[in-house]
């Protein structure tokens, strides 16, 4: 573990993901028992209030604390990302089994049924789930979480193919060890460099996809704070109040830049090839 | 050519498998479509009466039927809400979008190819330390931020250099196609930076693949100089993988048209979508998903075919393939 994180912070990309992603980490944490000021809390008279000591951001159009509410959104942001990655994960290698399966006919059909619905945007599912579940945290799990698995299973699938031909599978096969067995002690250990990448883009892409989405009405729900929120509160007054929809963006540039940073990073940390210090750890 | 009737195959397999989602999708999931549309506290008759006037009372599969043989006469229904066939409403909101994806993928590739390519060729560490970070940057903008900070900088009125209206489409249409034009710029250019920051990533990319493998190095033993060389034989030999990575940002770029959309108050088909999911739609929105849908799936098949036919290795590959077997 240490390893890892020193041979990630000897890397100014790496230093700047790590940072950006821990303050997200703590902001967030903090944000639970503490913020400036309190969510609710509207100041009639100071509306769209400039940056001052009282409001660091300044105030939006119902005189809440920008600030507060974008620290309130860091948490709705990570939920939304740890969801997401998780069920693209799920998704994604139940795919990439079903795609190097030794039945031929299963892994056909999944070859094909993945290759014809990769063609379709997220967002199209999101809508579709929005019919019936109005703007929702899940539309944007659920939607992020299909689409991003059906990449990841696409990308990761040459690299489990070669692995699930090599000898050592096919060693284990003989010896009698079930497919699943299989998959997850030889396979998943090959494509763990490719799922580390695309999970860490598909964080990103999530985060963007948040904003998005909550733009359009149908991602997190009014009233409840993120950063795609301020973000779509501040766009109505864009050319009175122009400052104000400068924090949001930022927030979610930088964060999305350290997201796709940080699983290259990893993949180079964690890879004895390129990082020498794990080499002579297994070697003593 | 069996490899274009197994596409072709595939392509009208996942046409029905789509229209099954999208109708499955909207009828099974919660939330019933006929409460929402008689609005909150209206009496149970009148709910019944509108269920009974969409034929919602209908089996699913009486349902589906009905509107899948419509789609294969070419019929996609009508709008609950308005009373106009759904052809005529998205025909013309396809007239807005599709010269908006139009330009923004031309913008993308007048920002993206270059500077992948001027990535590729820079040898200081500083100068491609800079195209990657701008690279990463500008693959991280939320697509409504992009189009913002454009507006405040170009739009007329509140930007700091007035060039461009600063939202909506003229009302006449394409009738002026000057202004109408005019306004589209800044919206494409949104869509375009965010989506060419993308396309310079893979240039890169594939361009260094070709460098390792090696054709670069011959290009420039006959002869060639290195720009030469790269310009030259590498554009060319990743032309096809460039395409299909065009072709699924495109797919990927409807989202970010959607918002730009709204954003600049364009009435396109993404800001329709959305509209009709907002005012539950039914049958508006269930044949706009399916067109929608199955139009990428059509760019999906068309980008594969194109990609096959750009780089001839893959044919004669299966030609080995088919005697080896």
């Amino acid at each position: 573990m240490m390893v890892v994180l020193r041979a990630m912070w000897r890397r100014a990309e790496g230093r700047f993901a790590l940072v950006v992603l821990g303050l997200w980490l703590i902001v967030a944490g903090v944000s639970l028992f503490w913020t400036p000021r309190p969510l609710l809390e509207t100041d009639g008279y100071h509306v769209w209030a400039t940056p001052s000591a009282a409001h660091w951001l300044g105030t939006d159009g119902t005189g809440a604390d920008v600030f507060s509410w974008l620290m309130a959104g860091s948490r709705t942001n990570l939920l939304i990302v740890v969801l997401t990655v998780l069920v693209a994960a799920v998704f994604g290698l139940l795919l990439v089994a079903a795609m190097v399966a030794r039945r031929a006919t299963v892994a056909v059909v999944s070859v094909v049924i993945v290759d014809a619905l990769i063609s379709i945007p997220t967002v199209l599912l999101a809508l579709m789930l929005a019919v019936p579940l109005g703007a929702s945290v899940v539309v944007i799990v659920v939607a992020c979480g299909f689409g991003y698995g059906l990449n990841l299973a696409r990308v990761a699938r040459p690299a489990a193919l070669l692995a699930a031909r090599s000898s050592y599978v096919e060693s284990a096969l003989s010896n009698g060890a079930s497919g699943w067995w299989i998959f997850v002690r030889h396979i998943v250990p090959n494509i763990v460099p490719v799922l580390l990448v695309q999970l860490s883009l598909s964080a990103g892409t999530s985060v963007l996809a948040e904003s998005g989405l909550t733009y359009l009405g149908i991602g997190v729900p009014s009233g409840v704070p993120s950063w795609g929120h301020s973000l779509a509160t501040s766009v109505k007054f864009i050319n009175v109040y122009p400052l104000t929809v400068l924090w949001p963006g930022l927030i979610v540039t930088v964060v999305v830049v350290a997201l796709n940073v940080f699983g290259d990073v990893l993949r180079d940390a964690i890879d004895p090839l390129t990082n020498p210090a794990l080499r002579e750890r297994s070697g003593r | 050519m069996r490899f274009v009737i197994h596409r072709l195959a595939l392509f009208v397999a996942a046409l029905f498998g789509v229209s099954v989602v999208v109708f499955a999708a909207l009828r099974i999931l919660p939330g019933d479509v006929a409460s929402v549309m008689a609005g909150l506290n209206s009496p149970a008759s009148r709910v019944e009466a509108l269920r009974e006037q969409l034929g919602l009372n209908r089996p699913l599969i009486i349902q589906y039927v009905d509107w899948a043989g419509g789609l294969l006469r070419g019929d996609f229904g009508t709008s609950i809400l308005t009373g106009r066939s759904v052809t005529s409403l998205v025909a013309g909101r396809a007239a807005i979008t599709f010269p908006l994806i139009v330009l923004g993928l031309l913008i993308a590739c007048l920002i993206g190819i270059p500077l992948g390519v001027a990535a590729t060729l820079a040898r200081s560490s500083a100068a491609r330390a800079a195209f990657h970070i701008v690279g990463l940057i500008g693959g991280a903008i939320p697509a409504l931020w992009g189009g913002l900070l454009l507006i405040l900088l170009f739009s007329r009125g509140t930007g700091l250099i007035g060039l461009f209206p600063s939202q909506g489409f003229p009302m006449d249409g394409w009738g002026a196609p000057g202004e109408a034009l005019w306004s589209l710029v800044l919206p494409a250019l949104s869509v375009g930076i965010i989506v060419g920051a993308s396309l310079m990533r893979y240039t890169r990319s594939s361009l260094g693949d070709i460098a390792a493998s090696g054709h670069i190095d011959m290009a420039m033993a006959c002869g060639m100089m290195r720009r030469q060389a790269v310009i030259r034989v590498g554009l060319r030999l990743a032309t096809p993988q460039l395409v299909s990575v065009i072709g699924l940002t495109f797919a990927e770029m409807i989202t970010g048209v959607m918002v730009i959309e709204n954003l600049f108050a364009l009435p396109g088909i993404g800001s329709g979508l959305v509209t009709d999911v907002g005012n539950r739609d039914l049958i508006a929105v269930q044949s706009e998903l399916f067109m929608l849908a199955s139009f990428f799936l059509a760019v999906g098949l068309i980008v594969d075919l194109l990609h096959r036919a750009l780089d001839p290795r893959l044919a004669s590959a299966d030609i080995v393939a088919e005697v080896v077997a």
